[in-house]
C-alpha cells in the first residue's frame, strides 16, 4: 500500500474514483456529441467557458478591483476611512454586477423579438429595473458611508 | 488526498507572473475559505443535480415517443406520479432556485482557488496529474450548465446546439468532475476546518484578519505573500450571501406566484398580468406555435382514436359531458409556475367514452404544425387520475387562444409542456 501511494500519489480508492469519473465523461461526450446536429459547437462552449472565466472575466474584474483598490486606499497605512469607502464602493459593484452577469440577455434586450412572441411579454421592463436596482444598491451604500463617516474617522 | 509520501519535487521551474506564488495577494484566499464556500455550495448543487434528474424522470421517457434519446440512455427510475399536484412545481422550482443561489457562491469559490491553476510544479504525481484532469471537467461542466441554464430560463440561444440534450450530458460530465474533486479535496477541508473552526475565521474584524497559514503537508491557496487586507471574511462571505439570496428570492417569486411573483424583478417570469381569467403566464404563445386559426375555430374537432375506432366531438358535446373544476399549477422546466382553476371533462371520462383499454396509455396531439412537443404520452396513471381534465375553460372563462382554445390538457404534477394545447387527437395504442 506505502508502495501504491508512493508511486501513484494517492490511494487506491483515488484511482478507482478517477477512473469512473474519466469513463463516465467519455461516454456523456460520445453520447452528447453524436446526438448533437452541432458538436462542435458543444465542445467551442465547453472549452471556451473555461478559458473565458479564468482567464478573461477573472483577470478583468480582479485588475478592475486592484484599480479601485489603488486608487482609493494609497500608501501602506490607507485609513480606515478610505478602506470603508473601497468597500462602500466595490460591493454595489459586485451586486449590480452579479445580476447583471445572471439577467443580462434580458437587461440588454438580446432576444426581445424570440422572448416577446414565446411569451407575450416584452423586455423592456429589464433595463430599466436593472438601473433602479443599481442606483438603489449605490445610493444606500453612499449614505451608509455618510453615516459611517464620522465613527471611522475618529481614531481607533 | 495529498499525502506525505510522494517523490521529492521536480527541479524548479522558471517561475514568472501568475506562477510565481507571492503573485496571489489576496489575504482572504486560503484552504479555509475555499472550504467554507465549498461546504455552501454543495447542498445547492446535490438539490439542483438530484432535481435536475428527476425533471428527465418527470417526462415520463418510458412511454410512447416522450423519450428523447435511445434506450438506455435516458435516466430514470420510475414512473412519475401524479399527486401530490405541486410536485413537479417543486421540484424543478428548486432546480432553478438552487442553480440561481449557487451562482454567486461559485464564482467566488472559483477566485478563490484561481491561483491553483498557475500551480508549480504543474504536476506533483499521477494522481495530481488525474486531479488536474478532473478539474477541467468539474469547471468546464459547471460552466457549461450554468451558462446554458440560465440563459435557457430567459429564452435566449446564442448558443447554436439544442439545449436539453447539451444540458443534460454535460451534467454528467461535471458530476464525473464533482465526485473525483470531493475525494480529492475532502482532506483538506476536514484540515482546515479542524486548524480554524467551520465559523471562528467569521468573527475576526479587519484588524484581526490574517492571511490564512499554509496547512502543514498540504498544497493550497494559501499566499505566500499576502497584501494588506481590506476586507474582512465576514463581509465577502456576506457580500457573496446577499446576492444568492437575492437571486434565490427571484426563483421564488417566479415558482410562488401570487403577491410573491413581484420578488422576480430581473427573472423572465416576474409578470403580473391583468385580474381577467386568462391573464396568466403564457409558455409559448399561439402565435409561437404557428397554430393555424382555421384549426381552431368553429370546425375544429377533437378526435379519439382506439385502434380502427374513432368518436369526433364538437366542443359544444364536450361542454355537454359532466364538466370537473381542479386547481392545478402550470410548472415549467424554466422554474417558474402558476397555480389556476380549470375546468372541463375528465381524461378517465374520454377514454371510457373512446372504448380504451383501462390502464392503457394515451398520445395526445396538437394541431400545432410542427415541434417536438406538439405531441406527448400520458401514462395510464395520469389517463385515470381524477384531476386529469381536458379543459375547456380556465377560472370560469374560456380558454384564451394563447392558454390552448379550443381544448387542452392539464394534468396533476406534469411537466407544464406535456399539457398538450390546441388538442386534436387523443390516440390509445
Amino acid at each position: 500500500m506505502r508502495r501504491f501511494r508512493y508511486e501513484y500519489g494517492a490511494s487506491p480508492v483515488h484511482l478507482l474514483v478517477a477512473l469512473t469519473s474519466f469513463a463516465v465523461s467519455a461516454w456523456a461526450l460520445a453520447q452528447v456529441l453524436d446526438v448533437l446536429s452541432t458538436p462542435g459547437r458543444f465542445l467551442i462552449w465547453f472549452l471556451g467557458a473555461i478559458v473565458l472565466h479564468d482567464l478573461l472575466f477573472l483577470p478583468l474584474y480582479s485588475l478592475l478591483g486592484r484599480v479601485a483598490a489603488g486608487a482609493l486606499t494609497r500608501g501602506d497605512h490607507p485609513s480606515r476611512l478610505r478602506i470603508a469607502a473601497l468597500n462602500h464602493l466595490r460591493i454595489p459593484v459586485m451586486l449590480s454586477g452579479l445580476m447583471l452577469l445572471v439577467w443580462y440577455p434580458l437587461v440588454l434586450s438580446k432576444a426581445a423579438a424570440g422572448f416577446e412572441n414565446t411569451t407575450g411579454m416584452s423586455t423592456d421592463v429589464y433595463m430599466e429595473r436593472w438601473l433602479l436596482l443599481t442606483a438603489v444598491l449605490f445610493v444606500g451604500s453612499a449614505l451608509l458611508l455618510a453615516v459611517r463617516a464620522r465613527g471611522l474617522r475618529e481614531p481607533r | 488526498m495529498d499525502d506525505d509520501v510522494r517523490r521529492p519535487p521536480s527541479p524548479p521551474v522558471p517561475e514568472v507572473g501568475p506562477f510565481r506564488r507571492g503573485f496571489w495577494k489576496s489575504p482572504l484566499r486560503g484552504p479555509w475559505l475555499a472550504s467554507f464556500l465549498s461546504s455552501a455550495l454543495l447542498p445547492l448543487i446535490v438539490v439542483c443535480t438530484l432535481t435536475g434528474f428527476l425533471s428527465h424522470a418527470a417526462y415520463n421517457p418510458g412511454v410512447g415517443s416522450n423519450a428523447l434519446f435511445d434506450e438506455g440512455v435516458d435516466l430514470y427510475f420510475f414512473e412519475w406520479p401524479t399527486g401530490p399536484t405541486w410536485l413537479y412545481a417543486l421540484t424543478q422550482g428548486l432546480h432553478i432556485i438552487t442553480g440561481l443561489a449557487a451562482i454567486p457562491i461559485l464564482l467566488a469559490k472559483l477566485w478563490a482557488v484561481i491561483p491553483q491553476l498557475f500551480e508549480r510544479p504543474a504536476v506533483r504525481s499521477v494522481a495530481h496529474a488525474l486531479e488536474r484532469l478532473g478539474l477541467a471537467l468539474l469547471v468546464g461542466g459547471t460552466l457549461f450548465v450554468f451558462a446554458t441554464g440560465v440563459l435557457n430560463i430567459q429564452i435566449y440561444y446564442p448558443f447554436g446546439f439544442s439545449f436539453v440534450p447539451a444540458h443534460y450530458f454535460a451534467a454528467f460530465i461535471f458530476l464525473a468532475g464533482l465526485t473525483l474533486h470531493v475525494v480529492s479535496k475532502v482532506g483538506v477541508m476536514r484540515a482546515a476546518f479542524r486548524e480554524r473552526g467551520v465559523v471562528r475565521p467569521l468573527r475576526d474584524d479587519l484588524a484581526h484578519t490574517e492571511p490564512e497559514p499554509e496547512l502543514e503537508g498540504r498544497h493550497t491557496t494559501a499566499p505566500v505573500a499576502a497584501a494588506p487586507p481590506t476586507m474582512t471574511r465576514r463581509l465577502l462571505l456576506g457580500t457573496v450571501g446577499v446576492g444568492s439570496a437575492a437571486l434565490a428570492a427571484m426563483g421564488i417569486g417566479q415558482v410562488v406566484g401570487g403577491p410573491l411573483r413581484r420578488l422576480a424583478l430581473l427573472a423572465p417570469r416576474g409578470e403580473n398580468f391583468g385580474d381577467g381569467p386568462n391573464d396568466f403566464q403564457v409558455n409559448k404563445t399561439a402565435k409561437a406555435a404557428g397554430i393555424p386559426m382555421e384549426k381552431v375555430g368553429a370546425d375544429w374537432r377533437l378526435t379519439l382514436e382506439v385502434g380502427e375506432k374513432r368518436t369526433v366531438l364538437t366542443r359544444d358535446e364536450l361542454l355537454g359531458m359532466e364538466q370537473v373544476t381542479a386547481d392545478l399549477p402550470i410548472a415549467c422546466v424554466e422554474g417558474w409556475s402558476t397555480t389556476q382553476a380549470w375546468t372541463g371533462v375528465r381524461l378517465s371520462e374520454l377514454a371510457r367514452m373512446a372504448g380504451a383499454e383501462e390502464g392503457a396509455e394515451m398520445q395526445v396531439r396538437s394541431v400545432q404544425p410542427a415541434g417536438v412537443l406538439r405531441q406527448a404520452t400520458l401514462t395510464g396513471d395520469q389517463v385515470a387520475a381524477k384531476d386529469s381534465l381536458l379543459a375547456l375553460k380556465v377560472n370560469g372563462a374560456d380558454l384564451s387562444l394563447d392558454h390552448g382554445f379550443p381544448a387542452r390538457i392539464i394534468v396533476p404534477a406534469l411537466p407544464g409542456v406535456h399539457n398538450t394545447k390546441w388538442v386534436g387527437k387523443m390516440v390509445w395504442a
